[in-house]
């Protein structure tokens, strides 16, 4: 036997590696030139003067957001959309927990069809779901008729146009963001771990509060984040069911944008809402980290 | 332990089951409310429904703003779930079987779209088309935005499907004397397709029900069911609307349940 | 029947190499395993054999012609893998014809070769099945069968039986190996069994840390091995340290020749010259130490030095030894018990018996090294 070792020769590389990445090319030249530039953009957009007769003008200022952040009915907005988002996500979080943990450990012949009623609201579509509320809660719909009808009340109940109606509404339409995630969460709790708590003398709420509640919080904080960002950019629900009380920052967006032909405007509204939004999500993402880390 | 706390949990069970319950009632409600408007036989948009009649699907069918509307949403969410597919199985095979340490960053690219608020993406590609010239005249925006919102939707359902099954299955190919062609037509794709079909249903149904894209970026003239419905429960209040809403939702039920048949919900993904 | 030939085999990753340097040539139609540890770079060698590795340096050499830089579909090899990799979407049957669909053969000279094949792993009936429809062992036969249906040069097989219940794995073992017989095909097998390997294999490869440590027919891994490493790896050793005894060093490759240790001196077996005073390592299995019939007794050979050496009674053709020792912990297994026994200078030795033969825990006995209890591995590579 020689030991001769053969000068490596060139070998073909295994996983097609170059040529491969004509694989991935069409989805970053997509994403690369139609999401990425254009949110460069709006940024230089923000910057801009704003102009009558065109969408902007020519040159560039800051004034846009001086303008904004000292209008205090734009901040009365900004503050309404953030509370908005908050208490929408409180209230998902709530209703949508326990109906996350039912579907995770369920075994019941039901589980499909109890999946799809979660599920399929999400994709009956924004405008219809919002309509659906506006046939319940409007002055005469469902809900009002019946309370009348039925003589337990006088007048019907202002259910639309103001800051229920709205959270309601939300709330329906962004529930499964919140249950989705924690399904997976929740399933990859070992359920023997419950098991184990109970033998050691924990009782179902103990196993739940000091076992279940802390493994679930990366699901909570999953579910709570998309939430609290689709809230803030929701725009078809406030507009239907918010009326001309209630409104939200991307309803002013859109007006600015689509209404008022004013895109510096809206855009530097646009980009404030983002920023705040941001900044809320890293303050708690920042809190429920340090609350995590004895699950970590 | 005493009987005491076993009682205790029995009505927590019950308080439990009730709450749970509520939820699945106040997520369908709204839908349910909806199709049963749509049968009513009267006039106006009252519960409960005057008698059923299909008067409003008829008056539906008969109104060419809502049918042309929906001709639109049906081009464009085919051209969406079409090059969505394409681009994003493509993209999810070069993640999960050759991207090696770029995997992490490359799959957060492709979610991008997703984790980004959709108004925002949609001002911006406005605000590009305006200033590349391109404008709203055309389709050509409102199919690209439709297509960035569904690509990460294709792309994590074929993801998981490469995922989830082994790749030695494609090695043994290999070793029988298949080259990597053969491999991928006889092998891989049967065995991603699944995935490849559910994500594609998926950004049909995802684009056909897209608001804010398509507010922001159709040109004049043009318009998709969505922004139909919500013009006409501007003015009008009738059933036609509610007809309209069943339609899309018979749409989605129909997709969900078939999806739920061949594949199986629980393989969906999200993100 | 082909020959197959590593030649200076090296592997990395990341730096870190897996495989070292390789070389191993096969005979015809020969049953060699690789047996190893996880990560000693068993299963990288195989994947260089097959194709989905190609290695830093080293050449893979089949019949004489080297494929070293082949993709895996070009090298005519049959793969059984560990988790089966049968294709979902295809019965059976299909599963069978894929190979041979590749090599074009057509469609009735395929049906004859599946259905020859399937009726020697005896799952004829099995042909419209799907593989989730079949049981782990079957599926496994029909891997198997799906490998060599093609009549490749060459048979790899990746850990095959890891994923059985172990009554399974002891069928297909015999299994295995009597269809590898049959068939007469040069076969390269994973694994990280002992035993499966020494009931399996013509040779074993011994594999630690990327290094081939020993390579030769079962009985001499077992019997004879050549390191510390391979003694340790390969079932139970007691291992003394010792030297070779002055008075009697024998220039002769064979034979026994006695050894100074720390318990007394012992006679062992060796293969190769040593000289007086070299320090070595002595190797006893445990089922090769006896008892002297019991505790207490007085050892019947002819005098006894000072504190039990026995140097002075042992002459050149003495190979028994008799060695005191208390009888610490007495665990049964079964088939047999298994003793922890300390002797003198502290060593503390192994010893299995049969049930018969055994002593209870606290008490002192004799132990008893035969002529082929102990085995020298020299500490000097």
């Amino acid at each position: 036997m020689t030991h001769a070792v053969a000068t490596a020769t060139r070998l073909p590389r295994l996983p097609i590696g170059q040529r491969a990445f004509w694989l991935i090319a069409p989805a970053l030249v997509l994403i690369g030139v139609f999401l990425v530039l254009p949110y460069l953009n709006i940024v230089v957009m923000s910057l801009r003067e704003p102009a009558v007769g065109a969408p902007y003008g020519a040159g560039l200022t800051i004034g846009n957001y001086t303008r904004i952040l000292g209008d205090g009915y734009f901040l009365g907005v900004l503050a309404d959309t953030l509370l908005l988002g908050f208490t929408t996500t409180v209230i998902c979080l709530l209703l949508g927990y326990p109906v996350a943990y039912h579907l995770a450990r369920t075994t019941s012949r039901y589980q499909s069809l109890l999946y799809v009623l979660v599920l399929s609201p999400l994709l009956v579509g924004v405008v219809v779901r919002s309509f659906g509320w506006l046939i319940l809660l409007s002055g005469n719909g469902v809900v009002n008729r019946a309370l009348l009808d039925l003589g337990l009340l006088e007048t019907g109940l202002q259910l639309i146009n103001n800051r229920l109606g709205v959270t309601i509404a939300l709330v329906h339409v962004f529930l499964p963001f919140m249950i989705l995630p924690l399904i997976g969460v929740i399933q990859s709790i070992d359920p023997v771990l419950e098991t184990a708590g109970q033998s050691l003398g924990a009782s179902r709420l103990m196993v739940f509060w000091r076992l279940v509640l802390p493994l679930s919080w990366p699901g909570i904080q999953a579910g709570s984040i998309l939430v609290f960002v689709l809230t803030l950019s929701a725009y078809v629900t406030p507009v239907m069911l918010g009326g001309a009380q209630m409104k939200t920052m991307s309803v002013l967006v859109v007006q600015n944008l689509i209404d008022n032909f004013q895109w510096p405007t809206g855009a530097a509204l646009a980009l404030i809402l983002s920023a705040c939004g941001l900044v809320a999500v890293a303050v708690y993402a920042r809190l429920t980290s340090l609350l995590m880390k004895g699950v970590q | 332990m005493s009987g005491a706390p076993r009682r205790r949990s029995g009505v927590g069970r019950l308080l439990a089951t009730l709450w749970i319950l509520a939820v699945y009632v106040f997520l369908m409600l709204p839908i349910v409310m909806i199709v049963l408007m749509s049968l009513n036989a009267g006039e106006i948009l009252a519960f409960p429904p005057q008698g059923l009649s299909l008067r409003w699907f008829v008056a539906l069918f008969n109104n060419e703003a809502f049918m042309r509307a929906i001709g639109t949403s049906v081009l464009v969410a085919g051209i969406a779930m079409l090059v969505s597919t394409v681009v994003g199985t493509a993209a999810a095979l070069y993640v999960v079987r050759h991207a090696g340490r770029l995997r992490e960053g490359l799959r957060l690219v492709l979610l991008l779209p997703l984790m980004l608020p959709e108004i925002l993406t949609a001002i911006a590609l406005l605000f590009f088309l305006y200033a590349t010239g391109i404008g709203t005249r055309t389709m050509f925006g409102l199919v690209v935005g439709h297509i960035l919102v569904t690509l990460p939707y294709v792309f994590t359902n074929v993801a998981s499907s490469l995922f989830n099954y082994d790749a030695s299955i494609e090695q043994a190919a290999r070793s029988l004397g298949a080259t990597p062609a053969v491999t991928f037509r006889r092998v891989t794709l049967p065995l991603i397709k699944p995935g490849i079909i559910t994500g594609a249903l998926f950004a049909f149904v995802i684009s056909f029900d897209l608001f804010n894209m398509s507010l922001l970026l159709k040109g004049i003239g043009m318009t998709t069911l969505p922004l139909q419905l919500f013009d006409y429960l501007r003015w009008d209040f009738d059933p036609t609307a509610a007809a309209v809403s069943t339609v899309s939702i018979l749409l989605t039920f129909g997709v969900v349940f078939w999806i739920d048949r061949v594949v199986g919900l629980r393989s969906l993904r999200f993100g | 029947m082909t020959r197959l030939v590593l030649e200076g085999l090296r592997k990395t990753f990341n730096g870190v190499a897996a495989v070292h340097h390789l070389d191993l040539a096969t005979s015809e139609g020969e049953f060699i395993s690789l047996l190893g540890p996880s990560g000693c770079g068993k299963t990288t060698t195989l994947r260089c054999v097959a194709g989905f590795e190609y290695p830093d340096t080293g050449r893979v050499l089949l019949d004489g012609e080297e494929v070293t830089g082949q993709p895996p579909e070009r090298r005519d090899i049959g793969m059984v893998f560990q988790n089966y990799a049968l294709f979902p979407h295809l019965t059976v049957q299909r599963n069978l014809a894929f190979g041979l669909e590749m090599r074009r053969i057509d469609k009735v000279a395929i049906r004859r070769r599946v259905d020859a094949v399937l009726g020697m792993v005896q799952l004829s009936s099995m042909l419209d099945r799907y593989p989730r429809q079949l049981s782990g062992g079957q599926q496994q036969r029909v891997a198997l069968a799906r490998a060599l249906v093609i009549e490749p040069r060459l048979l790899l097989l990746d850990e095959p039986l890891a994923n059985l219940d172990a009554v399974l794995r002891d069928e297909m073992r015999v299994f295995i190996r009597e269809l590898q017989k049959r068939v007469g095909i040069t076969t390269l097998y994973v694994t990280h069994d002992q035993a499966e390997a020494m009931v399996m294999s013509d040779r074993i490869a011994v594999l630690l840390d990327g290094k081939l440590a020993q390579l030769g027919p079962p009985e001499d891994i077992y019997l004879r091995p050549r390191s510390v490493e391979v003694a340790r790896f390969i079932g139970r050793s007691n291992l003394i340290e010792g030297t070779v005894d002055s008075a009697h060093a024998s220039g002769i490759a064979g034979g026994t020749i006695p050894v100074r240790t720390a318990m007394g001196v012992v006679s062992a077996r060796h293969d190769r010259p040593l000289l007086p005073g070299e320090p070595v390592h002595v190797a006893i299995r445990p089922e090769a130490i006896g008892f002297a019939g019991g505790h207490r007794e007085q050892p019947q050979a002819a005098g006894s030095g000072a504190a039990g050496e026995r140097v002075a009674g042992m002459d050149a053709q003495a190979t028994t030894s008799l060695h005191e020792c208390t009888v610490n912990r007495a665990y049964f297994l079964g088939a047999a018990v298994e003793h922890v026994v300390q002797c003198r200078g502290d060593i503390s030795l192994v010893v299995q018996t049969a049930h018969a033969q055994r002593v209870a825990e606290g008490g002192r006995a004799a132990i008893v090294l035969g002529p082929d209890s102990a085995w020298v591995i020299p500490r000097a590579p």
